[in-house]
């Protein structure tokens, strides 16, 4: 019975290219993997792994894991290699059959992936969740970290990252404590669809400005003004904070028609940021996605913020 | 009533009458307390110039409308006081115009006249629908669609459903003797002068021999005459006439209501039949 | 079949224009049982099968796809399918024109906006509410949602004691414009995750069929549809004007409101359950009536077949066409729909 099982998996997978040719049999949920685990033994064979989060697809590829990727979402975009893979649509509208279709061991991810119902028939088919709640930390970036190198099988590894994007960090942490002064005023704009929207507090993007050693120009000119998540954005408003500098990302600024076009807005020519165009644009998924380049975003972010004042 | 309960009974089963009705909507009356008696066994014309009220009359008695004032008495017992069904089993009206959605056949829509007996088929079993379409001469349609039909053929098509409603007296309790209605509004406006005639002959037939109560909106007075035995005048929402059709429509009555000069034609050579008259406007 | 003559229409006869809508069905199930982004060999679907009736001691992983996520995916689809086809059937029937759909009194707008008002408020009135929604709140929420519309669009068209289908359509028309006002509101506030989940829900999706909701919206649906069809030959009789219908002895008021319930539960459970799913009550009952004629005991279940067939169809190619990825169903509906559609008018008109 098991050879003959064996024998449909195989022809199987002939018959769908997109699946590597295994030799061993495994079943859907990864119980040879995990008990061979148990045993003690190393697993017959690394995990496939499945990412819907454009962070954690950055962490597999930094610790040499892509071959095991067999999966990602619409917005795992870098590395470039990542758009590659098979692509099982955007991280909120998963589809159950499509991503055992991949016969993954494991899905990593931030807890926004969805819809519940598809995860939980997915976690009922037997393949391990790892999903990271996304609160705007360095913790973050740590648990996400923990949690690839457990998806991978490579714990060794990934805590030799973490050790290494520690340092990084501390590093960064340590620069920006180091400049004193005023603090330059930043607002972060989201413009990828629809109206402008600005970044209140308990946001990626909020996180960002402080680690970098700004001010949310939108949240720190009185607390009673002060919002969580994002807000429409209005000329008033804007006026009203006053930024050195605007932060907003790449895609943003293209979806909006160019720079002149971003500055055009109404109510920006009135700031202090726009006599000297002092503008941030950043990738969306290297500037807020709080991944392994965070360090790197932030040192950037900041030296930007220190140009705008300088 | 103590007085009506003397009299045959089945006189009053014969009978629908209008006592004092009105009809009013805000800022006029389309109907002043109108009384008038329809028999079984006749054919009614409903006369008067446009806006007389005669379709409003027509809506009362199908029960369309319900009368502001008055009621309208269908063997004895209010209207509103029966079932639909049980109305619906001997008592078929045809509109003056009826809109068909979507493309339904002649046919069809002729079946549809024998919607109220679906539970209780007839005795015979016969293909009343077929029969029905013979009646009218619109079998050879049957397989059209309504809406292709010119305005003529689908005045016949929407009669033979009214026959098909009430081909056969009701079965079932309490109706054994029941009266069988047909009420028509303006059944002859579409149809060409033979149609005009062949559709009176057997409406009238249909009352002389099966004992059918028929009230029709006519606008062709010589129709009237040659067709109707009875007939109710109205004018400006009143009833100015009622009685039999010869006797009311007297060249007098046709000036003051239809203010037209009527010339009798007395039938050619002696032969029986009704005068008819030839009109001209005054001068 | 009788020869073409102007202004006849060749019409095919009942028992085989129901016999092919359950063939169509059975095929299209059949068909959607075999595809899907996750392999299922024809072999191993017999094996789930024979499982299914013997009892098997280790389900395989195709038993637990198949019995877990696809199977009730597709009782959902039939169940969809039917509910869309009947009731766009009894609205075009109860509005006497073959353009109407059960969108018309407000069950899918009703829906649409308590869905984007659970979604964008919801996280601002209750934060503990789990941020992926797809759990019952949203059902709930959309479904009561359609009822209350509906309800609303109902009593707006009462005059005089009787509904009147004229201020039916004008009510319908004016609340459904106002709930798309408000969902766009709604899409004004919302931010860049709730705009997406709120586009996702309003182009519908047969994903995330859990057996507790699909048993639930079949049971539904059945019953609406057994209510329904009695109201065929009164629909016919409605053809010919409500006055004539209620001169034949058609109890028309209640015919009105049994139409108008049997939409809103059939059709508000669906799209609580599945988002918007567009097109087919509109074009279900249209081919029926091209193949059959517009008797309604012919069209009601007919559609009822027919639009279990065209979301079946339609569902496996958003399965599978951009695997494993999935396209949403509301895009693939018409794009199945309106083929099928012309080829019928083609077929079957002799002139339009």
């Amino acid at each position: 019975m098991k050879a003959g099982f064996s024998l449909l998996r195989r022809r199987d997978a002939l018959r769908y290219f997109s699946l590597p040719v295994v030799s061993a049999v495994p079943g859907v949920g990864g119980l040879g993997a995990t008990a061979a685990r148990a045993q003690g033994q190393a697993p017959v064979r690394m995990p496939r792994i499945v990412s819907v989060s454009g962070a954690t697809t950055e962490i597999v590829y930094a610790l040499g894991a892509e071959k095991q990727l067999v999966g990602t979402d619409t917005t795992s975009l870098y590395p470039a290699a990542a758009l590659q893979t098979p692509k099982v649509g955007y991280m909120r509208q998963l589809s159950a059959e499509g991503l055992l279709s991949l016969k993954p061991d494991a899905v990593i991810g931030t807890t926004e992936a969805g819809p519940l119902v598809v995860m939980d028939q997915v976690r009922s088919a037997g393949v391990k969740l790892e999903l990271v709640e996304a609160d705007h930390t360095w913790t973050e970036v740590q648990r996400k970290v923990a949690a690839v190198g457990r998806a991978t099988a490579r714990v060794a590894q990934a805590a030799a990252l973490q050790a290494k994007l520690d340092a990084q960090w501390a590093e960064v942490l340590a620069a920006v404590a180091r400049k004193g002064g005023r603090k330059p005023r930043a607002i972060f704009i989201l413009s990828h669809s629809g109206s402008p929207q600005v970044a209140g507090e308990k946001t990626a993007a909020h996180a960002m400005l402080n680690y970098a050693g700004l001010d949310n120009a939108l949240v720190s000119t009185g607390g009673s003004a002060n919002f969580a998540g994002y807000r429409a954005m209005t000329p008033e408003a804007v006026v009203t904070a006053a930024p050195d500098v605007i932060v907003t990302t790449t895609q943003g600024v293209e979806a909006v028609g160019g720079l002149e076009k971003f500055w055009q807005r109404p109510g920006l020519e009135l700031t202090p940021a726009y006599k000297r165009r002092a503008l941030v644009a950043l990738d969306a998924l290297y500037l807020i996605g709080f991944g392994p380049r965070l360090p790197q975003a932030v040192a950037e972010l900041h030296q930007a913020g220190l140009k705008a004042v300088a | 009533m103590n007085a009506r309960n003397m009299h045959d009974f089945s006189l009053i089963a014969g009978l629908l009458e209008v006592v004092g009705v009105g009809v009013e909507v805000p800022g006029r009356a389309l109907l002043r307390a109108a009384s008038a008696q329809f028999a079984a066994g006749q054919v009614t014309a409903v006369l008067g110039p446009n806006g007389a009220g005669k379709s409003t009359l027509m809506s009362v008695l199908t029960g369309q409308r319900q009368p502001t004032g008055g009621d309208v008495f269908l063997a004895g017992k209010a209207l509103a006081a029966y079932a639909p069904i049980d109305l619906a089993r001997v008592r078929a009206s045809v509109a003056q115009e009826t809109q068909v959605a979507f493309e339904f056949t002649v046919r069809e829509v002729v079946e549809l006249g024998r919607y109220p007996h679906r539970s209780r088929p007839g005795k015979s079993g016969a293909d009343i629908p077929l029969q029905a379409m013979q009646a009218t001469a619109v079998e050879h349609l049957q397989h059209r669609a309504l809406n292709t039909l010119s305005g003529g053929e689908k005045a016949r098509v929407h009669l033979a459903r009214a026959l098909a409603q009430v081909w056969e007296p009701a079965v079932g309790p309490a109706s054994a003797q029941a009266t069988r209605w047909l009420l028509l509004d303006e059944p002859t406006a579409a149809l060409d002068l033979q149609h005009q005639h062949r559709m009176l002959q057997l409406v009238r037939a249909w009352a002389t021999a099966q004992g059918v109560g028929v009230v029709a909106v006519l606008h062709d007075l010589n129709l009237a005459l040659r067709y109707s035995d009875r007939c109710v005048v109205l004018q400006g929402g009143e009833v100015v006439g009622s009685g039999a059709t010869a006797e009311v429509l007297t060249p007098a009555c046709i000036e003051k209501v239809w203010g037209v000069v009527a010339h009798p034609v007395a039938p050619q050579g002696g032969a029986a039949g009704p005068s008819q008259y030839l009109f001209e406007a005054p001068i | 079949m009788k020869a073409l003559r102007h202004g006849d229409h060749r019409r095919l006869p009942a028992s085989l224009v129901l016999a092919g809508g359950v063939l169509l069905l059975a095929l299209s199930f059949v068909i959607g049982s075999a595809r899907g982004a996750y392999a299922i060999s024809p072999l191993q679907l017999w094996n789930v099968l024979l499982d299914m009736l013997g009892g098997s001691t280790q389900p395989t992983p195709e038993h637990l796809v198949f019995m877990n996520i696809r199977l009730p995916r597709l009782l959902l689809g039939v169940a969809a399918g039917a509910a869309l086809g009947l009731s766009g059937a009894l609205m075009q029937g109860l509005f006497r024109n073959p353009l109407a759909d059960p969108g018309l009194i407000g069950v899918s707008s009703g829906a649409a906006l308590a869905a984007g008002m659970t979604i964008v408020l919801g996280s601002l009135w209750f934060p503990e509410m789990p941020r992926t929604l797809g759990s019952w709140t949203l059902v709930a929420a959309a479904f009561t949602g359609s009822l209350l519309v509906t309800m609303l669009v109902y009593a707006l068209s009462q005059q005089d004691g009787a509904t009147r289908v004229g201020l039916m359509l004008l009510a319908g028309v004016a609340i459904n414009a106002l709930a798309g006002a408000g969902l766009g509101y709604l899409t004004f506030l919302a931010t860049d995750e709730q705009l997406r989940n709120i586009q996702f829900w309003l182009l519908g999706s047969l994903g995330g069929a859990r057996w507790s909701a699909v048993a639930l919206v079949f049971a539904m649906v059945t019953a609406a549809a057994g209510s329904g069809i009695a109201l065929a030959r009164p629909l016919n009789a409605i053809a010919l004007g409500e006055a004539q219908a209620a001169l034949l002895g058609v109890p028309v008021e209640r015919v009105k409101r049994l139409a108008v319930l049997l939409t809103a539960l059939a059709v508000g459970a669906v799209t609580a359950t599945t988002g918007i799913i567009g097109f087919i009550g509109l074009v279900a009952p249209h081919c029926v009536r091209l193949v059959a004629g517009p008797d309604h005991r012919i069209v009601l279940p007919g559609s009822a077949l027919l639009g279990a067939a065209l979301v079946l169809a339609a569902d496996s190619v958003a399965r599978t066409m951009v695997k494993p990825a999935e396209l949403p169903l509301g895009v693939l509906t018409a794009f199945v729909g309106v083929p099928f559609f012309l080829l019928l008018l083609r077929h079957f008109k002799s002139r339009l």
